[in-house]
């Protein structure tokens, strides 16, 4: 259940910078352009503690990242018990909470999700598509950013299968504290449309 | 020519866009309004609407970049190659049109200006239907792995011949479909690939059998986007009772499990068509034996037409090797005439194209096909990595090359058969060891009253495939129109020794034996099929002739007894026939059975009073008995 986890976010022991989060939104009081939850608490995932941090871009009417939702929910599993925190992050200014918490259940990703109107999380991954990951270090670095997998190809030229899963030999390097073979690929989807 | 107009104007447009005038809606309303927002709209095949201002904005830098480079709207055909309607295709200025209006910020204008937003139907497109056919089952496509190719078997059900002048597919959910063929089954011959009836099958293409003279040769296609179109005047197609259609449906999975159950909306007329196309298939699968690393395959067909034809559509069709596909025809002078090119083939886009004013070729024309495949792993749509050899088949990891062409042969009286012979024969040439190729065209020769030079390529047939009982039937019936009754009765044996009950063939050995004299045999076959089957009027009336030709033979050999029980089975047939009653009465008053006799004189008076001679031969064997 992606929602179990999603729910269980503001209490887990990182908590100290989810109050720094806050002290953040005071100062610029009224700009809802902070990562938050879906319930609207400003969260900074990369301050929770874990030894790597992944982020995958997505929107709910892109046809590409949907169709990467039972992919995402696969390494979600494979992954979830060695310390790796999973983002979803919709930024997307225009999708409300209610779209992407029918979206999350639709298509079962089982992950917990972001928003991001502000593109704090676009600007730090470099990300321009959904959907599109980033894998940051335990330190904040950015370790990869890019396809999850070769499956797409090119606009309407996809394989039949993927043959290189990019995402996954990103977090396997991470988490052995090893540099990522190809820190940086092209991912094919969806643009991020321009912050007015 | 309003498309050519169409372009003119955004020409002009494009430079009021030099000095910075392009706004949403009085320069992109109007080309998303017709050619992205018939699928982009809700309910509609595509991901996102497209129908306002605000979201067209939302996605303004993928319409950028998907239009730049020719990935949307999808277009599979090279311009110049083929003059097609409904074309969706953007022009150069279009185009640059649209990047200038992403690259100023999306202005949107004075929406006075603009075309207002674009509408679209609900309910039906073209009205209610006179019958609306579901499949009887949803079919759950997965949530992910690769596409899948589902057939649904429609069963429209009409009490009567009906004549179609529309089909509208409504494939149920229109996002996960790219395309959508429907298929007429005559003989339900789809049926047996079903593992429980209504469930529906799984292949990318399928055979069905049918009637070669099939007059229905249409193109019942859907495409995301596509509208319903009313078949042109006298153009109508026959549905029968007791015919299924099949709906071959190509699905790709969403990200999540989505059941699909499709409909179809039937339009009928009263008017009969009095024009018979006919589909021309340009392929040579028996060549598609792709090496593995083959990034240049070609196969090859050339057909000479042998009438003048108008080229009404065109269907090219191949799997995932497919590259470049062209289709064209060279004129008599030895001009080419373009049918149609496709430069970067992709299954998923694949359409029929209907041309905006139909392509007169004349007689002596040859109609040539030139596929060419990429089998190396350059190829990402590759179905297999690494490579392997790849032969011609139905499913995707097979290939296939097929070039449609729908057209109407030219003349004053119907030309199909002319046509479809041409055809066969050319079949025969790329196939010579080829079952059907030699069974078809026997089987049109046949039809067109040529027994003598249909029973070569039936022999040919059985020689092929010893066991099937359709060409030995068909062998006997031409055997027997040609009066080689001994001959024609093996043949029938032998299609019955494979298939017992098969009625046709049964019926065909009576009328043989009946033929030959051989009457008592001709009865008992004649009786099998009338009895398997009551309805079968032919077998019944057949059955009478044989029993009175018969009974009428025995009587004047003296053996009224024997008669009489042929009669007796005669008079059984049409119990209110007055006259056999007579007869079967007379008969067994010679056999010297009294009072039968009687009850068959009364029997004939109760029906008809009035009979003279059932009246005096009753009181006449009344006297006799005294």
């Amino acid at each position: 259940m992606g929602y179990a986890a999603f729910m269980g976010v503001p209490f887990r022991p990182a908590l100290p910078l989810s109050g720094c989060a806050w002290l953040l939104c005071a100062v610029c009081l009224g700009a809802a352009s902070l990562p938050a939850t879906l319930d609207g608490r400003a969260l900074d995932p990369l301050a929770v503690t874990g030894k790597a941090h992944v982020l995958v871009f997505v929107r709910s009417d892109c046809p590409i990242s949907n169709r990467y939702a039972p992919e995402l929910k696969r390494i979600f599993t494979e992954y979830q018990h060695q310390a790796v925190d999973f983002w979803l992050v919709y930024a997307d200014p225009a999708e409300t909470p209610q779209t992407i918490a029918k979206h999350l259940q639709d298509y079962d990703f089982g992950w917990p999700a972001l928003r991001d109107p502000g593109y704090t999380l676009v600007k730090r991954a470099r990300a321009t598509v959904t959907p599109e990951a980033a894998v940051f270090k335990a330190d904040g670095r950015l370790a990869y950013h890019g396809r999850i997998d070769d499956r797409y190809v090119d606009f309407g030229k996809s394989r039949l299968a993927a043959d290189k899963h990019d995402l996954e030999a990103a977090i396997a390097a991470t988490l052995a504290g090893k540099p990522v073979a190809e820190p940086t690929t092209r991912a094919i989807g969806c643009y991020l449309a321009d912050l007015e | 020519m309003r498309l050519a107009l169409a372009g003119f104007l955004a020409g002009v447009l494009s430079s009021g866009a030099a000095s910075g005038a392009v706004t949403f809606y009085s320069d992109i309303a109007p080309v998303v309004n017709r050619n992205c927002a018939p699928c982009h709209h809700a309910g509609g095949s595509g991901p996102f609407p497209l129908v306002s201002y605000s979201d067209t904005k939302k996605h303004a830098r993928q319409i950028a970049e998907v239009t730049r480079r020719r990935y949307m709207p999808p277009w599979l055909p090279e311009p110049g190659y083929g003059d097609f309607a409904e074309e969706r295709r953007l022009t150069d200025a279009q185009i640059r049109v649209i990047q200038d209006w992403v690259k100023t910020g999306c202005p949107e204008g004075d929406a006075a200006a603009g075309p207002g937003p674009p509408r679209f139907p609900s309910g039906w497109e073209l009205g209610i239907p006179d019958r609306v056919v579901q499949a009887s089952k949803p079919y759950a496509v997965p949530a992910s792995g690769r596409d899948v190719f589902w057939n649904f078997i429609l069963t429209p059900a009409v009490d009567r011949t009906r004549y179609v002048r529309a089909v509208e597919i409504r494939p149920g959910n229109a996002r996960l479909v790219h395309h959508a063929n429907l298929l007429i089954d005559r003989s339900r011959s789809a049926r047996i690939e079903e593992k429980e009836a209504g469930a529906g099958f799984p292949g990318m293409d399928l055979s069905i059998e049918s009637n070669s003279f099939d007059p229905d040769s249409h193109f019942l296609f859907w495409k995301p986007g596509s509208v319903p179109e009313e078949e042109p005047p006298g153009l109508a197609w026959r549905l029968d009772p007791g015919n299924d259609l099949v709906l071959n449906v190509h699905l790709q999975p969403s990200g999540r499990s989505e059941a699909i159950q499709p409909s179809i909306g039937l339009y009928f007329t009263d008017q009969p068509p009095v024009k018979f196309p006919v589909l021309i298939q340009l392929e040579h699968d028996g060549m598609l034996d792709i090496p593995p690393g083959d990034s240049d395959f070609l196969v090859r067909d050339d057909f000479t037409l042998p009438m003048d034809v108008s080229v009404l559509a065109v269907y090219p069709h191949a799997h995932y090797l497919g590259r470049l596909m062209e289709g064209y025809a060279t004129l008599p002078g030895g001009k080419r005439q373009w049918l149609v090119r496709v430069p970067d083939w992709d299954l998923n886009w694949q359409a029929v194209y209907r041309y905006r004013r139909p392509v007169f070729l004349p007689r002596g024309s040859v109609i040539s096909m030139r596929f060419h495949y990429d089998n190396s792993s350059a190829n990402p749509r590759n179905p297999n990595h690494p490579p392997k050899r790849v032969r011609g088949g139905n499913q995707s990891t097979d290939e296939m090359g097929h070039l449609w062409l729908q057209v109407l042969p030219q003349g004053a009286t119907d030309q199909r058969t002319v046509l479809e012979e041409a055809l066969f024969r050319h079949r025969l040439e790329k196939y010579p060891a080829d079952f059907s190729a030699h069974f078809n065209l026997g089987g049109l020769l046949l039809a067109q009253k040529n027994a003598a030079a249909a029973i070569p390529y039936l022999r040919d047939a059985v020689r092929i495939e010893p066991d099937r009982a359709v060409a030995r039937n068909t062998l006997g019936a031409a055997l027997e129109t040609e009066q080689r009754f001994d001959e024609a009765i093996e043949q029938f044996r032998a299609a019955l020794r494979v298939q017992p009950h098969y009625d046709s063939a049964r019926y065909n050995l009576a009328n043989a034996l009946a033929r030959q004299g051989k009457m008592d045999e001709a009865i008992e076959g004649f009786r099998q099929v009338a009895l398997d089957d009551p309805k079968d009027t032919a077998a019944r009336e057949h059955l009478a002739v044989a029993l009175q030709e018969s009974g009428e033979t025995l009587a004047a050999e003296g053996n009224f007894a024997k008669a009489a029980e042929r009669y007796q089975e005669l008079a059984d047939l049409n119990p209110r026939d007055a006259d056999l009653r007579n007869s079967l009465g007379a008969l067994y008053a010679r056999a010297g059975n009294l009072k039968r006799a009687i009850e068959e004189f009364q029997a004939a008076l109760a029906i008809d009073p009035a009979h003279q001679a059932a009246r005096r031969n009753l009181d006449l064997a009344r006297q006799k008995l005294r």
